[in-house]
């Protein structure tokens, strides 16, 4: 009796060893069973919304495709791109994720990618994918994602407000200064600028510090001046800061020192703030929440020499340079890559499309896309640029930003000093990148 | 002998071997990783550095920060989350009608995660269109906004608040089971010897609980320390790293910076500063029960 009950005793352990080893080996040989594969996909910039979206179009793709299974995983937005960083260094089986501009030099430097030109090359719609898309994705002189849309940054404004106080949307960041300055008035709770001290910051200081530099920024490296100084070293730089820090303290909530994008935003909507730069993916939750009328978009604001310069942001799809099932991996990028799906997936979340073609849709045309278009038809004073995708400090660059612009803002740092940091962060970047 | 040893060990392999690969495996290798450059973003170029992480942490003004920060954390939500936790489970031993809804009502916040009630707050704290300042305001009790988590000032005040707030709900839930079994026989005693309510409350209850109040200021002590959950969620450490605590600045090193050598370094940090404070704490108990029993 003991002895049999001993044996059971030790059957169940080992079984739960066994058991305990099989569960650390994760998930393996997916694609048993037929020639059925299963691919593994991961986003980055994850919402509910945009989850929903891009699981429909999945759904089309599996239709399509009956013999291709893909399983999407979707981390919260906050660690998504840390889970992806951990899946890809810990060798987890993945076979399309979501590169960011923010994160694509650091995932070539790893080797996490593949390289997509073999397959592009190939692909009857690659003619039709504008040249900012292809720059976006583009790292050296190869591809390694195909975008899924452009964000690019545009004035939101109250039309009420500055109808009420007979204003015009600024054009310049003087006037914004001016113009957000008369708007604000603290008893009311109301406040001309929807600034972001919290993360993200570095939206709003570059912008400046960019157009104040104008002309003699490097596009192609554009941390850079054409002398290769950084543009934090210029007295343009210092003066796009004062202005900053007037901005700030005159006509922004005390309290956006700490904002990030839901707390501008929410401000914007709230009616607490009047006037408000973002991406087009705000579009959807304005038109929701605030009344039509008592708002309208405008171009960005320029520098003092009438130049504002602007770059398009976007994350896309990329295959994993580890994929067992590169080509199925690529077949589903480029059905999500495809005219008809890119640009339904841009209209329903907000994003600019990929193909030239689908920019002469109506949509695009009129409402608040139209200020984006407008500004890509004037070339000489919205002038695009490269963001410093190449190098691998980029994702660490808006935390810095943050904390030292907040201790700029509170006073606890000169702003001589400010600059000074951020001067030698790009001059510590260019030399990595040298190495 | 030895057969019994093999069946013994076997039995025991299934549970060793979760320990040792869940939690002794990484806590041994992040104690490696405090020696190394170990960066998220450059994972090429791991190798070993020495002291450094350690060097960097205490040069770094952040970090100092917050390291007092800590420590004023852990004070002042400990005694003030005792003192309501106290009060509140004195007030609920008694009987009245509908205690059961109120007690399931107070100790609600104790089942919403740190992270949650960091959002929750951040709304209610945001000076612009956040709850409080508008009681405030119209209660008439401050005549201007302010900005809770954007002024350095408030910030640290803020987050301890919310952390209160949580954890009261902790206190109050042990006090009472401990409260409960305080026999009634004492009570009576006391007031035969002519004891009045404090007189009880003081001779009697306090010292009878107090193996239980020993027990969870010590182990709450160590999760406020090591919870970063609120924080995070809360203020994220800003304005300007003025409200991290050592548990949010390792999480934000690894978070933003990718950085995972210095996280690990300020990891070996808490965990000596925890060594040290549970012997302190540990004998300081001990004379306790000496002198008392």
């Amino acid at each position: 009796m003991m002895r049999r009950r001993k044996a059971l005793a030790l059957l169940l352990c080992s079984v739960m060893t066994v058991g305990l080893l099989a569960g650390c080996g994760g998930k393996s040989g997916g694609s048993g069973g037929g020639d059925k594969v299963t691919l593994r996909m991961i986003e980055s910039l994850t919402s509910p919304k945009r989850t929903e979206l891009i699981q429909a179009a999945i759904d089309r793709f599996q239709d399509a495709n009956p013999n291709i299974k893909v399983e999407l995983i979707s981390p919260p937005f906050d660690q998504a791109d840390n889970k992806i960083r951990t899946m890809l260094g810990s060798k987890e089986e993945l076979d399309v994720l979501e590169v960011r501009d923010l994160t694509v030099a650091e995932f070539v430097n790893n080797g996490y990618v593949e390289p997509l030109n073999a397959y592009a090359d190939k692909w009857k719609d690659y003619a039709t994918v504008s040249a900012v898309s292809k720059s976006v994705g583009t790292v050296g002189d190869k591809l390694y994602f195909v975008p899924n849309g452009l964000y690019e940054r545009q004035m939101f404004y109250r039309a009420d407000w500055f109808k009420e106080a007979g204003l015009n949307p600024p054009t310049t960041w003087e006037e914004l200064y001016d113009t957000a300055k008369k708007l604000t008035d603290p008893a009311k709770n109301r406040f001309g600028f929807s600034f972001r001290g919290g993360a993200g910051s570095n939206g709003t200081t570059d912008a400046m510090i960019l157009a104040y530099n104008g002309d003699k920024v490097n596009t192609e490296d554009s941390m850079f001046t054409k002398d290769g100084a950084t543009i934090y070293s210029t007295s343009e730089a210092k003066a796009a800061m004062e202005l900053y820090l007037k901005i700030y303290k005159e006509a922004s909530p005390p309290d956006s020192i700490n904002w990030g994008f839901q707390e501008q935003v929410q401000a914007f909507t709230s009616g607490v703030t009047a006037i408000l730069l973002q991406d087009p993916d705000v579009i959807q939750s304005l038109q929701e929440k605030m009344q039509e009328g008592t708002w309208a978009t405008a171009p960005l604001t320029t520098g003092p020499t009438g130049k504002a310069l602007f770059a398009a942001g976007g994350a896309g799809w990329g295959i994993a340079s580890k994929s067992k099932h590169k080509d199925e991996a690529w077949k589903l990028v480029e059905f999500l890559s495809s005219p008809t799906e890119n640009t339904k997936f841009s209209k329903d979340y907000g994003l600019i499309p990929i193909h030239t073609s689908a920019t002469e849709d109506e949509f695009f045309k009129s409402g608040p896309y139209k200020t984006l278009i407008d500004m890509s038809n004037k070339p000489d004073t919205y002038v695009n640029y490269k963001p410093p995708f190449q190098y691998p400090g980029t994702g660490q660059w808006g935390q810095t930003t943050m904390e030292t612009g907040q201790a700029l803002l509170l006073g606890k740092a000169t702003l001589d000093d400010t600059l000074k940091k951020w001067d030698a962060y790009w001059v510590d970047q260019k030399n990595k990148l040298k190495k | 002998m030895r057969k019994q040893t093999a069946f013994i060990l076997s039995g025991l392999l299934p549970a060793l071997l979760l320990v040792l690969v869940f939690t002794y495996y990484p806590f041994f290798q992040g104690i490696v990783m405090a020696f190394q450059e170990y960066k998220l973003f450059d994972l090429r170029s791991v190798h070993f550095v020495g002291l450094d992480n350690f060097t960097a942490a205490f040069s770094d003004p952040k970090f100092l920060t917050a390291l007092q920060n800590s420590a004023y954390w852990v004070f002042c939500s400990l005694i003030l989350q005792f003192l309501f936790g106290l009060t509140l489970a004195l007030l609920l031993k008694k009987q009245f009608r509908g205690r059961g809804v109120y007690q399931g009502l107070v100790f609600y916040s104790w089942a919403l995660s740190g992270f949650l009630i960091g959002m929750i707050w951040k709304w209610m704290f945001n000076s612009q269109i956040g709850v409080v300042n508008d009681m405030l305001l119209r209660v008439g009790l401050i005549h201007e906004r302010i900005g809770f988590l954007s002024d350095p000032k408030w910030a640290m005040i803020s987050v301890i608040v919310a952390n209160v707030w949580y954890g009261v709900a902790f206190f109050a839930i042990m006090l009472l089971a401990a409260l409960q079994s305080v026999p009634s026989e004492l009570y009576e005693a006391a007031e035969m010897d002519g004891a009045n309510g404090p007189r009880k409350l003081w001779n009697v209850t306090l010292p009878y609980i107090m193996p239980t109040i020993i027990a969870t200021t010590l182990l709450r002590a160590i999760w406020i320390f090591n919870d970063p959950s609120i924080i995070y969620g809360l203020t994220n450490g800003g304005p300007a790293g003025s409200t991290h605590i050592l548990s949010s600045l390792m999480l934000d090193r690894i978070i933003y910076a990718g950085d995972y050598g210095a996280a690990s370094a300020i990891g070996l940090i808490m965990i000596v500063i925890l060594l040290l404070y549970t012997i302190f704490f540990l004998t300081a108990t001990k004379s306790e029960k000496v002198g008392d029993f």
